[in-house]
C-alpha cells in the first residue's frame, strides 16, 4: 500500500488453490511468491522479506500452526491462514499464536483481498502515523480519542471507547473475545463474555444504522469481533 | 434324670410289664412281632423301607442276645449295659430315631427277660437291678435320640455338599458357554441331571411372547401361564400346583440385566413343604449362577461390539476426512477462480459472461452446503455433538444464519424481527446458527420465489424462541410426525424439491445438543409453516 508493489507470498501445497490465488492477487496489484511445502516457505519467508504471507494449514511436510510458530519467532509480517475446518476453537489458537486473520474454504478472493489488506494496513499504519481510522460512516481518531458517525461526534463511555479503540486499531480483522476481555477489563473478567457482549450491544446502539442488523461491528461467531473497514452491499463476489 | 428314676423303682416292686408290653417289646428274633409293628404303627409314617429298619434294628438286638447268651452267666450279667447300647447306637446311626427307639425297648426288655432273675419273665426281683433298668433304658433312649440327629445332620452335610459340587461343575459348565443357546442346554441338562426334575425351557422370541419346548411333557396348565406372560424385566415368578398329578412346578425367569432370555419350569414334584422350599431354593440359586453369566454373556456382546462401532468409526473418520479435504478443496479452487473472474473488469462488463461466472460461484455454493451436511451428520452420528458453550446474542447467531444463506434467499424477501428485549442464550452459536440456517433453508425450498420468509426471536418465559415462517407448502399432522426421522422426505415433494432428508434431522440434534428443543407448525396444507428453535435462557441481561 505504502510501497509500489507489496509482495505476497502464498505457502499452499495444492497447485490449484495457488494458481487462482496469484491471479487474484497479480490482478490488484502485487506481486506473487509462491511456495509449496513448509520448508521452502520459511526460506522464502526468510530470503524474499514478502510484504505478506497466506498460508495454508494443511502442508505435506508441517502442519501450518508450526510453520506459523517458526514465523513468529523472528517476523511480525502479517499472516492470514486458510483453513478447510470451520472450527473456531482452532481458530482463536491460531489467532493468539500470531495469525492477523483467517479465510474458511471455500471463499472468495474478495474477501481473501479485503482481509490482505486490512493487514497490511495494520502493518504499515506505525509507519503513517495517521491518528484516524475510517470505517464507512465511522471515524475513530485515536489521538483525539473522539469518535464521529457521518461526521458527527458521537458521545461513548470509557468502555465502549476502548472497545472501539481496540477494534479501530484492528480496523478490518478479527479480534478475539480473550484479546478484548483482557484489554478492557484488563484482567479481571476475563471469563465474563457476558459483559463483552452487552458492552458491544450498548455500542452498536450507537453506531449502527440499525443495531439489530449491525453492518460495521460484526460479529464472528465462537471466535470474536471485527469492524468493518467499509460497509458492504450484499455479499462479495 | 432324678424324678423318672424314683417312679422307676417305685413300679420296679410290682412289675414293670405294662412299659415292654406297650413299647411293644418282645424276645429279639421273635418273628411275629412284624404283624403287631405293622398294626401299631401308622402305616403313612412308616413306609415299607422304614419297617425293614424296625426289623432290622430288632435283628440286631436279637444277635446281641445270642451272643450274651453264649457267654458265661456272670459275665453275661456285667456287659448287658454296654452290650445292649450297641444295637441301639447302630440303630440311631444307620436308620434313625424309631428303630433306635425300638431297639432301646426291646434291649431293655431282652436283658430284664434273658438275665435279670426271676428268669424269662419280665419281672425284676431286686429293687437296684430295676434301677438300673430304668437307668439304662433312659440312656439308650437319650442317646438314640443324639445319635440319630448326628445322622440326620451328617446327612444334610452330605446332601449340601453333594449339591454344592454339582453347582459347582454348573458354574464350570457355564464359564465355557458362549452363547445364549449354550447356556439353555446347560441349564436343561443341570436341572434334569442334579434335580432329577423334568424341566422345561421356553425361549422368548422377539415378538412378545415365550415359544414352548418342542419335547417334554409341560403339564396344560403350566403352557398357559407362559402363555399368558410377556417377556419384560421384571416377570414375576410364578408357582403353580398341577391338579391331577399334585405337583409343583416352579416358572422363573432367566433374565441378565437387560433381556429376558426365557422361562424355566421345573417340576419340583409333590411332597412336604420344606421339601418344596428347599428345592426352590436351589433352583432359584441355579437361576442366580445363571443370570451371572448371562451378565458376562452381555459384556462379551457389548465388547464386540464396541469393536464393530471402533471399525465403524474409523471408517466414518476416513470418510470425514475425504469429504472435507478430497471433495472440499477443488471446491474452493473453482469458488476462488469464478471469484478472481468476476472481478475482472472485461467479465464485469459483459453481462452474459458476469451471469455464467455468478452461475458457477452459486453452484458451488450449494454444493458445499451439502457437503458441510454431510459432514454435521457423520459428525452427529460419529460421536454425540459436544457443544462448546458459551454466551451468545441471539441476534447475532439469527445474524450470521441469514447472512451465510443469503444466496440462497436471495429469491425471497426476507422480514427479520427482534424483540426489544432479548437476553443472551449460553450455547455453541456455531451449531445453533447451523440449526437455524437449515430452517431458513428448508423455508426458501418449500415456498414459492418471491413470497416472504419472516425471522423472528423474541424472549417468552426464562426462553429464547428463534423461529422462520414461510408462506409455502406447509405440513400435514402425518409429516409432521416423522419430521425428526434421519433422512425423511416428504413423499410429496421427492420429484419437485431436491434435498436429502438431513437438513431438519441434523438441526434437531444440535439443537437438543445445546438443551434446547425444535418443532414445527402449520395451519395446514398450502398455508405455510412455521419452524422455531427453542433455548434456555436463565439469563436477564439484556
Amino acid at each position: 500500500m505504502n510501497k509500489s508493489t507489496n509482495v505476497v507470498l502464498l505457502i499452499d501445497d495444492e497447485p490449484k488453490i495457488r494458481r487462482f490465488l496469484r491471479a487474484g492477487f497479480e490482478l490488484h496489484g502485487f506481486s506473487v511468491l509462491e511456495a509449496e511445502n513448509a520448508a521452502d516457505g520459511l526460506k522464502a519467508a526468510t530470503f524474499n522479506a514478502p510484504d505478506l504471507i497466506i498460508l495454508d494449514l494443511d502442508l505435506p511436510d508441517l502442519h501450518g500452526t508450526e510453520v506459523l510458530e517458526g514465523l513468529r519467532s523472528w517476523s511480525n509480517v502479517p499472516v492470514i491462514i486458510l483453513s478447510v475446518v470451520s472450527d473456531e476453537d482452532e481458530k482463536v489458537r491460531l489467532l493468539q499464536s500470531g495469525a492477523d486473520d483467517y479465510v474458511v474454504k471455500p471463499f472468495g478472493m474478495a474477501e481473501l483481498l479485503a482481509r490482505a489488506e486490512a493487514a497490511l494496513r495494520r502493518y504499515f499504519k506505525t509507519a503513517t502515523e495517521n491518528p484516524i481510522v475510517m470505517a464507512g460512516p465511522l471515524s475513530v481518531d485515536l489521538v483525539g480519542r473522539t469518535v464521529s458517525l457521518n461526521k458527527n461526534q458521537i458521545r461513548l463511555t470509557r468502555k465502549e471507547y476502548r472497545l472501539l479503540h481496540i477494534l479501530a486499531t484492528h480496523v478490518g480483522l478479527v479480534v478475539t473475545h480473550d484479546q478484548l476481555l483482557r484489554e478492557i477489563w484488563s484482567g479481571n473478567q476475563r471469563d465474563n463474555i457476558q459483559y463483552l457482549r452487552i458492552l458491544v450491544r450498548k455500542l452498536r446502539q450507537k453506531i449502527e444504522t440499525d443495531p439489530n442488523h449491525p453492518r460495521l461491528l460484526v460479529t464472528e461467531s465462537g471466535v470474536g469481533y471485527r469492524l468493518q473497514a467499509r460497509l458492504e452491499n450484499g455479499l462479495e463476489a | 434324670m432324678s424324678r423318672p428314676t424314683k417312679a422307676a423303682s417305685l413300679n420296679s416292686h410290682l412289675s414293670i410289664t405294662p412299659k415292654p408290653a406297650k413299647a411293644s417289646a418282645k424276645p429279639a428274633g421273635d418273628k411275629s412281632d412284624i404283624s403287631r409293628l405293622d398294626e401299631e404303627q401308622p402305616p403313612h409314617r412308616f413306609p415299607k423301607r422304614n419297617v425293614q429298619h424296625l426289623l432290622m434294628s430288632l435283628m440286631c438286638v436279637g444277635l446281641v442276645t445270642a451272643a450274651l447268651l453264649s457267654l458265661d452267666r456272670k459275665l453275661a450279667l456285667n456287659l448287658i449295659p454296654i452290650a445292649y447300647l450297641i444295637p441301639v447306637i447302630v440303630a440311631a446311626t444307620q436308620w434313625g430315631i424309631w428303630p433306635a427307639t425300638l431297639a432301646s425297648v426291646a434291649g431293655t426288655g431282652a436283658a430284664d427277660f434273658f438275665f435279670l432273675p426271676p428268669l424269662y419273665t419280665f419281672e425284676v426281683d431286686d429293687p437296684q437291678e430295676a434301677v438300673d433298668l430304668m437307668l439304662f433304658l433312659v440312656v439308650a433312649l437319650v442317646s438314640s435320640n443324639l445319635a440319630s440327629r448326628l445322622r440326620r445332620e451328617t446327612e444334610a452335610l452330605r446332601q449340601r455338599e453333594k449339591e454344592i459340587q454339582q453347582l459347582y461343575e454348573f458354574s464350570r459348565r457355564l464359564a465355557a458357554c458362549f452363547s445364549v443357546s449354550d447356556l439353555i442346554s446347560a441349564i436343561q441338562n443341570y436341572l434334569s441331571r442334579a434335580l432329577g426334575q423334568q424341566a422345561a425351557f421356553f425361549v422368548a422370541m422377539a415378538d412378545g411372547h415365550f415359544d414352548p419346548p418342542k419335547s417334554g411333557s409341560v403339564p396344560k396348565v403350566v403352557q398357559e401361564t407362559v402363555a399368558s406372560m410377556i417377556p419384560t424385566i421384571g416377570v414375576p415368578a410364578h408357582t403353580i400346583t398341577d391338579e391331577p398329578t399334585q405337583n409343583v412346578w416352579l416358572i422363573r425367569a432367566v433374565c441378565s440385566e437387560t433381556t429376558v432370555h426365557g422361562l424355566v419350569a421345573v417340576n419340583i414334584g409333590s411332597g412336604r413343604r420344606d421339601s418344596v422350599d428347599s428345592k426352590t431354593r436351589r433352583v432359584e440359586a441355579i437361576l442366580e449362577e445363571v443370570s451371572l453369566t448371562l451378565q458376562r454373556l452381555d459384556i462379551e456382546k457389548a465388547m464386540e461390539d464396541a469393536r464393530l462401532h471402533l471399525q465403524a468409526q474409523l471408517l466414518r473418520e476416513a470418510f470425514h476426512g475425504t469429504l472435507s479435504h478430497e471433495l472440499r478443496s477443488p471446491l474452493a479452487a473453482i469458488r476462488g477462480s469464478a471469484s478472481v473472474l468476476d472481478s475482472m473488469p472485461v467479465i464485469r462488463g459483459d453481462d452474459r459472461i458476469h451471469s455464467l461466472v455468478e452461475a458457477i460461484s452459486d453452484e458451488v455454493a450449494e454444493l458445499d452446503g451439502f457437503i458441510q451436511n454431510l459432514l454435521s451428520a457423520t459428525r452427529v452420528t460419529a460421536n454425540g455433538v459436544s457443544p462448546r458453550l458459551e454466551w451468545a446474542d441471539p441476534r447475532d447467531i439469527v445474524n450470521a444464519a441469514i447472512r451465510r444463506r443469503e444466496r440462497r434467499l436471495s429469491a425471497h424477501k426476507v422480514e427479520i424481527e427482534f424483540a426489544e428485549e432479548l437476553p443472551l442464550v449460553s450455547v455453541d452459536s456455531g451449531l445453533i446458527e447451523e440449526s437455524f440456517g437449515q430452517l431458513l433453508e428448508n423455508a426458501a425450498k418449500y415456498s414459492p420465489s418471491g413470497s416472504t420468509i419472516s425471522v423472528s426471536a423474541r424472549a417468552e418465559r426464562g426462553r429464547v424462541v428463534l423461529s422462520v415462517s414461510d408462506q409455502g407448502v406447509g405440513i400435514t399432522p402425518d409429516e409432521q410426525q416423522q419430521l425428526g426421522r434421519r433422512s425423511f422426505r416428504s413423499q410429496r415433494h421427492q420429484a419437485t424439491i431436491p434435498g436429502s432428508g438431513l437438513g431438519f434431522w441434523i438441526a434437531s440434534t444440535f439443537v437438543r445438543a445445546n438443551g434446547g428443543s425444535i418443532g414445527m407448525s402449520s395451519r395446514g396444507h398450502g398455508l405455510g409453516a412455521t419452524a422455531s428453535i427453542v433455548l434456555p435462557s436463565d439469563q436477564d441481561l439484556g
